[in-house]
């Protein structure tokens, strides 16, 4: 890792020299809820945000996505690719795109996500954890990769982690902007972690989590939230790795069609429906539970599933709590 | 060209196999595509109507069989309706193959016992002809329950085999459900291997080396609790037990995520490390069957 230091009063001009790279997307305040928008302004961004409502997943993983075009009985790629800066992303954001890329560039890649992973830019931001987040237990509290650029507050600038060759390049073209790291600016980045790390409020326990969560398949706790849980798929939607996606055509005149996906949630009784009517999840019972044991499930290469950004918590309108409702399987059992 | 772009796909053929299930033989359009089509038995394509949309149907020919390949298709919803209407000659696209299919060459040397329920005979008769036409296996069961004479899918060839079977190492056995002056005719003629009653009746009477033996199974959901309680009976082991899977496949590819299976321990894609696992597998990762 190469390390560089970003004084507070050239952050503008370096902000405003990543425009020739792409489009910069970056944190904004909407009402009370904050957004990754197109901008052009420093003053339009808030760095100071504690989650975005939609995770970053949405710039790879559209919402709603044109794949292919029918013209003349041959589809044809929608084409176009916008190169993008995403600006100002958490740690567990980029955690939670890692887990996307072990998914979508798997071979056979997914052709769309991957032009788009290629056209990116990704510069993070430290952050303070609020009454939601428990990413420090999943350990995705901190980025060793999947970034350009990661800057880490200071009192009078930022500590510049460079990640890769392109956030190298982005660093060398605006070498004057930039100063070496002295030893009081590695003592503030130190104070600034130890202070971050003490500021959780949430953890969750992940001793033993997959095969606890696993012998827990019957336990009554899934039946109680069963009760609560509104099956609105809002938890799916806000989730940095939930990236479950339907296929529909769609006309868009009398001889064109369209190929799309959009995003899907396990909560959707459609989910686990085959031809001719069976359901292999047919009550909210099977597909709540179907979302813990997806979330927990724990890959060597990857880690777990979840980052612990607390989207699912704080957009949830039925206020169920993920470390809860695990906490609650785990005491069940024991 | 992108993982998600079909190829143009010929009807070269049309065949009515009952009132719900057409039996669809395919060429590639493109000589090329159709010289590097290769697929096993157990793996499924992916068909595209296009501007209706996509699904997912498994191969039931034969890779040893080459030029073509079938697909035989239950009408019973909005693409499969559509995909009945069509005619020789008519142009679909596909995708694919997928799936890991089943292990043919694991499997040289050893009796085949097939247990087909309902249409969960499709992909087994890629295996039923793969295993005839390369002659490396030792005895073919085919264990085969419908529900009635009407509903019994490739009708000539299951005839075909339970007349000359033998010959070829291949006992074909058929239960039914539903009484007929059909099937009556047919239990008459080939008494006992055809009978009224389920699939598991079949077993009755049948021994086989367990040691030497894999047993392969598709059927609807839940067959498969009872075919397996009967091979295990028997001593087979959890690892020589096949089952092909069904799940809403997207993609096909392990992207969409509508066919995970499994828990927190071990979560599994039924379109990528399936449609085929073991019953070991089944063991292991809980909501497989």
């Amino acid at each position: 890792m190469r390390y560089v230091k970003l004084p507070e009063e050239n952050f503008e001009e370096f902000f405003n020299s990543l425009k020739k790279w792409g489009n910069v997307y970056a944190p904004t305040k909407q009402g009370n809820i904050y957004s990754f928008k197109k901008v052009e302004e420093l003053s339009e961004v808030s760095l100071d945000y504690n989650r975005t409502m939609l995770p970053p997943k949405k710039f790879f993983v559209r919402p709603k996505d044109e794949m292919l075009k029918l013209k003349g009985k041959k589809w044809e790629e929608c084409n176009g690719v916008e190169k993008i800066v995403l600006f100002g992303i958490h740690s567990c954001d980029i955690h939670g795109l890692q887990i996307l890329d072990k998914v979508y560039l798997e071979e056979p890649a997914d052709p769309y996500y991957k032009k788009r992973r290629e056209n990116s830019i990704i510069i993070g931001i430290s952050c303070m954890p609020d009454e939601y987040c428990f990413c420090k237990s999943l350990g995705t509290d901190f980025a060793m990769s999947g970034f350009d650029l990661f800057l880490h507050e200071l009192p009078d600038g930022y500590l510049v982690r460079v990640g890769s060759v392109k956030g190298h390049e982005i660093a060398w073209e605006n070498e004057n902007l930039f100063e070496d790291v002295s030893e009081e600016d590695l003592k503030n980045f130190r104070a600034f972690e130890e202070e971050r790390a003490k500021a959780f409020k949430k953890a969750l326990n992940k001793e033993g989590l997959a095969d606890m969560l696993d012998l827990a398949f019957n336990s009554p706790v899934w039946k109680k939230y069963e009760k609560i849980c509104l099956g609105c798929g809002s938890c799916n939607m806000v989730c940095p790795t939930c990236r479950c996606y339907e296929v529909c055509d769609l006309w868009t005149n009398a001889y064109e069609s369209v190929r799309i996906r959009r995003y899907d949630s396990c909560f959707m009784e459609s989910h686990g429906l085959v031809a001719g009517g069976h359901n292999f999840r047919p009550t909210r019972l099977d597909r709540f539970r179907h979302r813990y044991y997806c979330k927990s499930y724990f890959d060597p290469s990857a880690g777990f599933n979840c980052v612990g950004c607390g989207r699912c918590d704080e957009f949830c309108p039925a206020k169920i709590e993920h470390v809860k409702v695990l906490d609650e399987v785990r005491e069940a059992l024991e | 060209m992108s993982t998600f772009q079909t190829h143009d796909a010929r009807i070269l053929e049309v065949k009515e196999l009952t009132s719900r299930e057409k039996l669809f033989t395919l060429r590639f359009v493109d000589p090329e595509i159709n010289r590097n089509f290769k697929y096993k038995p157990g793996q499924f394509v992916i068909v595209d109507i296009r501007g209706f949309g996509e699904f997912p149907i498994s191969l039931c020919s034969t890779p040893t069989r080459e030029g073509y390949f079938q697909l035989c298709i239950r009408r019973v919803g909005r693409m499969t309706k559509y995909v009945h209407e069509l005619k020789e000659g008519d142009i679909v696209g596909i995708r694919g193959p997928y799936g890991n299919g089943f292990p043919m060459e694991t499997m040289e040397g050893s009796n085949l016992v097939l247990v087909a329920g309902g249409l969960g005979m499709a992909p087994l008769r890629s295996v039923l002809w793969y295993a005839l036409d390369s002659g490396k296996y030792q005895h073919i069961y085919l264990f085969y329950g419908t529900k009635s004479y009407e509903d019994i899918l490739f009708r000539d060839e299951i005839t075909h085999l339970l007349k000359h079977g033998e010959a070829m190492n291949c006992t074909v056995k058929l239960a039914y459900e539903v009484e007929s002056p059909s099937c009556i005719y047919l239990e008459k003629g080939f008494a006992p291997k055809v009978c009224k009653g389920v699939v598991t009746d079949l077993f009755r009477g049948e021994e086989f080396d367990v040691t030497n033996t894999y047993a392969l199974i598709c059927g609807p959901p839940v067959m498969y609790k009872f075919v397996i309680r009967e091979l295990l009976d028997r001593k087979l082991s959890p690892g020589r037990i096949y089952m092909t899977l069904e799940r809403r496949m997207r993609c096909g590819v392990g992207k969409c995520g509508h066919c995970i299976v499994g828990t927190s321990t071990s979560i599994k894609y039924v379109c990528k490390d399936g449609p085929v696992f073991t019953y070991w597998d089944a063991l292991s990762t809980r909501g497989l069957i």
